[in-house]
């Protein structure tokens, strides 16, 4: 018989958010074990099979016609299920609810990066969920540290009670992308001598490092892929904004954030037993009482992390065995020591392979004495001068304009300030976001159809509240802008595209 | 309680069986009446078994042995058959199976003699077991490999096919088709493009004219008598089934199913055979709908499925050709509009009566009219911008049209068109009656894609959904002599043949004496507007009219240099839309589009613009611009009109924009010759 079809939302959260392995619980009757985390975890068992079943169904459906691409997305009256395909056989599905107010509306591609960023980050502590399943088969290893770090990571999108998704307004901001300083010629020399003294202060270690200014990045020796993810880690928890604010907004990526909820619900993680016979009723798919719990690393816990007397960032992300976290790097695949020093508003994270380190706690504590011997004042030097040139948080403010700048190749975005895009029309967002979807479509189109090529693209509107809306693709970079209060024709908002082009992006987006 | 794995049933058994295919027609109603029992209980007990089927329009399904094509029967003896039978059927809600045209009432109207035993509603669970596709793909197959030799009016059908991509699981099966096929082969074109090129002239805006004659070589011939083109006839790919490699390459399918899952209508293959599939997207709806929701679209790498549900008919699209999810939409609702269009919206009482009714029947004979309005949503602009196009003409001549037209409206005639292709010459409407553009799509494209309306006068009851999907019109179709060109009086009464007979009798003399067939047809040879024509500046106006609109008939002379080029500032082509006349002017392709497939891709990013700047949410937006490697696009709305237009990708801005205002300008110089005036208030 159909079982809580009717009951999918039940627990009105607004979302539900599901991470399923396809290979898992094939033999009738064990679907249950596919599903490796379900939020809300206290959702009944009959709405987490509901969202696998169709789920599954969809993405074996859609294999016959595509079957390089399965399922991206499900559109519903009320609902939308975003999808992401994150190893071969695990896959993540976001629904969101569509209110009835119409604060509702949002770009599938955004939501889909969300579930990147989950992944990437999981993926970064945890190393590959496929990894944790071969390494564990009956999948709670891989279900605790699941269901602590998404839970986690979900507290940043608490308002209130609810969870609240990236909308329409947020169409501005590109996630997954780096926000970086742009300094001076001068001041570009100083950073790097500051890196090189970082680096060769830990004698043969070959230490990786980042430096941040604020949440802003300065200079990475990673691949751009993980200095994404590490980025994103940092501005969500180690840069002094991270610290600092654990009740108001942050980052600028990030909306407010409330006391989390985690507390409560990790002691779910003790409550149900697991059975053979899953029994009726509302039991949630966390792990049970006989997952390490003790032992789950939770990075992404709010207050894991405080300054040190000594500069360095004390935490309390721990395993059974390390006191130091540990970081996975995909573009070496090397476990790396994450080591954070800060001064002022100067965040440096310092990455050392666990490989080179024989004695484990002890080294670090050399390379971190090391580091503070030789690079403390060439520290504090670079933070003074920084400070000095910051223009502060509307220093990246164009007058006139509101804009995004993005340049995927290097995950690098710029987008105007938060206070100022907030001051944009609610149509003027719906429009751009409305217009941010068709140029997804369009770059997923065109790089379908010739992956190899360089796309160029160009899409400007006047929306019925006669504000601009412009979108431009040239040499790999986008370009997404609104001009409100601008003249009615064409060539006006034309020439508007190409003298900012001209100033700040080199004229990358300048036609003549 | 055990959950049993909603998707996960590995022999999941299908909700609803189709009827099995049988070898005769004979059988066929036999397994009919043991399907669908129930629904026939308000029929005539004896309607049509023994007698011919009691079509007025005798030769709509000529392919389909049971129809006597040499026979003719008079009209009028079938129009007086029907009307003593039928009383009140003009309301069409009793017996949508009364539909004459069709044969469905032969099938349906034997059911009455057989009640079905074991009426059994589908049960939730089966539904959604037979979500697990692979094993249901697999039960479909088996169901189909196992129906036995198929109808022989099946054969008929399906033609040879040139191109076969893959050895369907059931090639054995069908081994006989390419034996019994009837007709010549298909040509297959661009497949699996899945869609028949493009006809140029068909378009309508073909440029048949010196300047840009780059004819393609897949021009249809125009002959009276001939075959407008391939997708007329009916269903390609018969023998593939979603087992067929080449079944699920195709670019575009749509499917129509009923709510217990079984198929009424596919674009490719045998609705019988693809039951399983069938059952597969009713569990999907279904599913959703369950969970008190309902399912808009899927969307899977370039590939996105489009779902609507009206009332107990489900429609389907699966299409990777990057349209919106509103233009697909809205294709398949006009693909429901034509069915309606068919069979009126009471045939849902037959789903009331019997939830596992089996419509197949109804349709029989009509996939001719779909593959044609499927064809058009990749060519007719009509099909997303709810406005239609006149036949370019001189004033006077469609004044004398519609002055003849009016005379006949004033005696009792609901709406008289006269109709060349899918181009109004002119329209008349009865007081208060307006006909919307949709309904004068789907009408076209009925009569243009049913090949017996060309063979001789024909009165058929037909329901214009957007009037009234409720009832049934009477209408009386009769092409003229000049190519294409035909005349539709449409009723209300069901016993108007004669008057309407009488009506066209008038009609015609009128247009042939006033000129205004000769004027048509000359018309038709020169096309519409040419964007070689649009003056450079506005002190040429005068002389811009195109050729078939001047005086005389001298060629204008900027068409010999841009034609390299299309028109000022790199134009190539423009849609101009009258909003509050509901019409549309497109002007003619010019060289640089003159290939089927830039035509096509031109299409479509019209149609995404359209989609763009129409968007629920946000728009209707002012203005756009649009630049990427194939076109400069740019659309500009304003409360009177529409303006679409395409340019080089390298034109320049200033230069396009200006060369907008200039066709604005000379359309608007143009609009006595291009648009209709004057036509009965539209009001909707």
């Amino acid at each position: 018989m159909p079982m809580g079809l009717a009951s999918r939302m039940a627990a009105n959260d607004g979302i539900q958010f599901c991470v399923f392995d396809s290979r898992r619980g094939q033999q009738e009757g064990q679907e249950i074990d596919k599903i490796l985390f379900f939020f809300p975890p206290d959702s009944p068992f009959s709405a987490q099979l509901s969202v696998v079943g169709l789920s599954g169904g969809i993405i074996t459906f859609t294999r016959l016609f595509s079957p390089d691409a399965a399922c991206e997305v499900i559109e519903e009256e009320r609902h939308s299920h975003v999808f992401y395909q994150a190893e071969p056989d695990i896959w993540m599905i976001l629904i969101v609810e569509k209110n009835r107010d119409t604060e509702s509306v949002w770009r599938c591609d955004a939501l889909r990066d969300i579930l990147k960023e989950v992944h990437s980050l999981f993926t970064m502590f945890n190393g590959p969920l496929q990894t944790l399943l071969d390494k564990q088969p009956s999948g709670e290893l891989a279900r605790s540290c699941l269901y602590t770090f998404i839970t986690d990571y979900l507290t940043d999108f608490h308002v209130g009670k609810k969870i609240q998704m990236p909308s329409f307004r947020d169409c501005l901001k590109e996630r997954r992308t780096v926000q970086m300083l742009t300094v001076s010629r001068e001041m570009a020399i100083e950073v790097q001598s500051l890196a090189n003294v970082i680096r060769s202060s830990s004698g043969s270690i070959a230490c990786k490092s980042l430096i941040l200014f604020q949440d802003l990045l300065v200079a990475t020796m990673l691949s751009p892929g993980d200095t994404a993810n590490m980025f994103a880690y940092a501005v969500l928890r180690l840069t002094p904004h991270a610290l600092s604010s654990n009740t108001r907004s942050w980052s600028y990526l990030r909306r407010g954030v409330s006391a989390s909820n985690v507390t409560e619900s990790a002691t779910l993680l003790n409550a149900g037993s697991r059975t053979e016979e899953y029994p009726h009723g509302s039991r949630d798919t966390s792990p049970g009482r006989h997952s390490q719990r003790n032992y789950i690393p939770r990075p992404l816990q709010r207050d894991k992390w405080s300054k040190g007397k000594d500069g360095f960032l004390v935490s309390d992300v721990r395993d059974e065995v390390h006191i130091t976290p540990i970081v996975w790097l995909q573009e070496t695949e090397e476990h790396m020591y994450l080591c954070v020093y800060q001064h002022r508003n100067l965040t440096i994270i310092l990455l050392i392979p666990v490989s080179s380190l024989i004695d484990g706690e002890q080294g670090i504590a050399l390379v971190k004495k090391q580091l503070l011997e030789n690079a403390s004042e060439k520290i504090a030097y670079v933070e003074e001068k920084i400070s000095k040139g910051w223009g502060g948080e509307n220093a990246y403010h164009v007058s006139g304009y509101r804009y995004l700048l993005v340049d995927s190749d290097r995950s690098i975005s710029r987008a105007s300030p938060p206070g100022k895009v907030t001051t944009l029309a609610k149509d003027s967002f719906l429009a751009l976001n409305k217009l941010r979807e068709e140029v997804d479509l369009e770059k997923a189109r065109a790089s379908r159809e010739k992956p190899d090529h360089e796309h160029n693209f160009e899409m400007c509107i006047r929306a019925k509240n006669n504000a601009w809306i412009i979108a431009k693709i040239a040499q790999g970079r986008e370009l997404y802008m609104v001009l409100e209060k601008a003249n009615e024709t064409l060539l006006y908002a034309s020439e508007a595209v190409e003298k900012f082009s001209n100033r700040y992006c080199d004229g990358a987006f300048s036609l003549d | 309680m055990d959950f049993d794995g909603v998707f996960a049933d590995p022999n999941p058994q299908l909700p609803d069986p189709p009827p099995d295919a049988d070898p005769s027609q004979v059988d066929q109603i036999s397994s009919l009446t043991l399907e669908d029992a129930g629904d026939a209980a308000s029929d005539e007990p004896t309607a049509g078994n023994e007698s011919p089927p009691t079509n007025f329009h005798s030769e709509r399904n000529p392919d389909f042995g049971n129809t006597n094509r040499d026979a003719d029967p008079s009209p009028a003896e079938q129009m007086s058959s029907l009307t003593s039978e039928n009383p009140g059927d003009a309301a069409g809600c009793e017996r949508p199976a009364g539909n004459g045209s069709l044969h469905a009432n032969f099938y349906v109207g034997s059911n009455s003699h057989h009640p079905d035993p074991k009426p059994e509603a589908p049960s939730r669970v089966e539904q959604i077991s037979s979500l697990t596709l692979d094993s249901s793909d697999a039960a479909g197959a088996k169901r189909s490999a196992s129906n036995g030799p198929l109808p022989s009016d099946f054969y008929l059908a399906a033609d040879e096919i040139e191109i076969v991509e893959e050895v369907s699981p059931v090639a054995g099966d069908t081994a006989g088709i390419s034996a019994l096929g009837g007709h010549g082969a298909w040509r297959e074109g661009s497949e699996l493009d899945g869609e028949a090129p493009p006809s140029p002239s068909s378009s309508g805006y073909a440029g048949e004219r010196g300047s840009s004659g780059a004819s393609s070589g897949i021009e249809e011939v125009d002959g009276p008598g001939t075959l407008p083109d391939d997708w007329s006839r009916g269903k390609r790919h018969f023998d593939e089934d979603d087992g067929s490699l080449s079944w699920r390459k195709r670019k575009k399918h749509y499917f129509i199913l009923s709510h217990s899952g079984k198929p009424i209508f596919s674009r490719y293959g045998d609705e019988h055979r693809l039951a399983g599939f069938s059952a597969t997207l009713q569990a999907i709806i279904s599913f959703v709908e369950s969970s008190g929701d309902h399912i808009k679209y899927i969307r899977a790498g370039n590939h996105q499925v489009v779902f609507l549900v009206k009332g107990p008919i489900y429609l389907v699209c699966i299409s990777c050709t990057e349209e919106s999810y509103d233009t697909l939409k809205r294709q398949v609702e006009l693909i429901y509009g034509q069915m309606l269009l068919i069979l009126t919206k009471s045939v849902n009482r037959c789903f009331e009566r019997n939830p596992k009714f089996d419509m197949t029947p109804l349709l029989k004979g009509t996939d001719a009219v779909f593959s044609s309005l499927i064809h058009a949503f990749s060519w007719n602009p009509a099909t997303f911008l709810h406005a239609y196009t006149c036949l370019p003409l001189t004033y006077a001549t469609r004044q004398a049209a519609g002055a003849i037209l009016q005379d006949v409206a004033d005696s009792g005639v609901l709406f008289a068109l006269l109709m060349c292709k899918h181009k109004v010459v002119s329209l008349v409407g009865a007081q208060k009656a307006s006909l919307h553009p949709d309904d004068m799509l789907l009408l076209s494209n009925f009569i243009m894609a049913s090949e017996s309306f060309r063979t001789s006068e024909s009165f058929s009851p037909i329901c214009l959904p957007r009037y009234n999907p409720m009832v049934f019109l009477y209408a009386y179709v009769h092409f003229l002599d000049v190519m294409d060109t035909y005349l539709v009086l449409l009723s209300t009464a069901s016993d108007s043949f004669y008057h309407l007979k009488d009506c066209r009798i008038r009609i015609e003399n009128v247009l042939v004496k006033s000129n205004v067939l000769s004027e048509v047809q000359r018309s038709m040879l020169d096309g519409g507007l040419h964007v070689e024509d649009v003056p450079l500046d506005s002190s040429r106006r005068s002389r811009s009219l195109p050729p078939q609109l001047a005086a005389d008939n001298t060629i204008p002379e900027f068409s010999l240099s841009p034609a390299i080029t299309g028109g000022p500032s790199g134009l190539w082509h423009f849609i101009y839309r009258s909003i509050n006349l509901d019409q549309y002017v497109s002007s003619e392709f010019s060289s640089p589009i003159s290939n089927p497939s830039q035509r096509k891709r031109l299409f479509r990013a019209y149609q995404r613009l359209y989609a763009s700047m129409h968007d629920k949410g946000t728009g209707p937006h002012k203005t756009q611009f649009r630049r990427d490697e194939d076109f400069v696009l740019l659309c500009w709305i304003t409360q009177d009109f529409e303006l679409y237009a395409a340019f080089d990708p390298l034109a320049e801005k200033a230069q396009a924009i200006k060369t907008c205002n200039r066709v604005c300008q000379w359309v608007r110089d143009l609009e006595n010759e291009i648009f209709l005036f004057g036509a009965s208030p539209f009001s909707w």
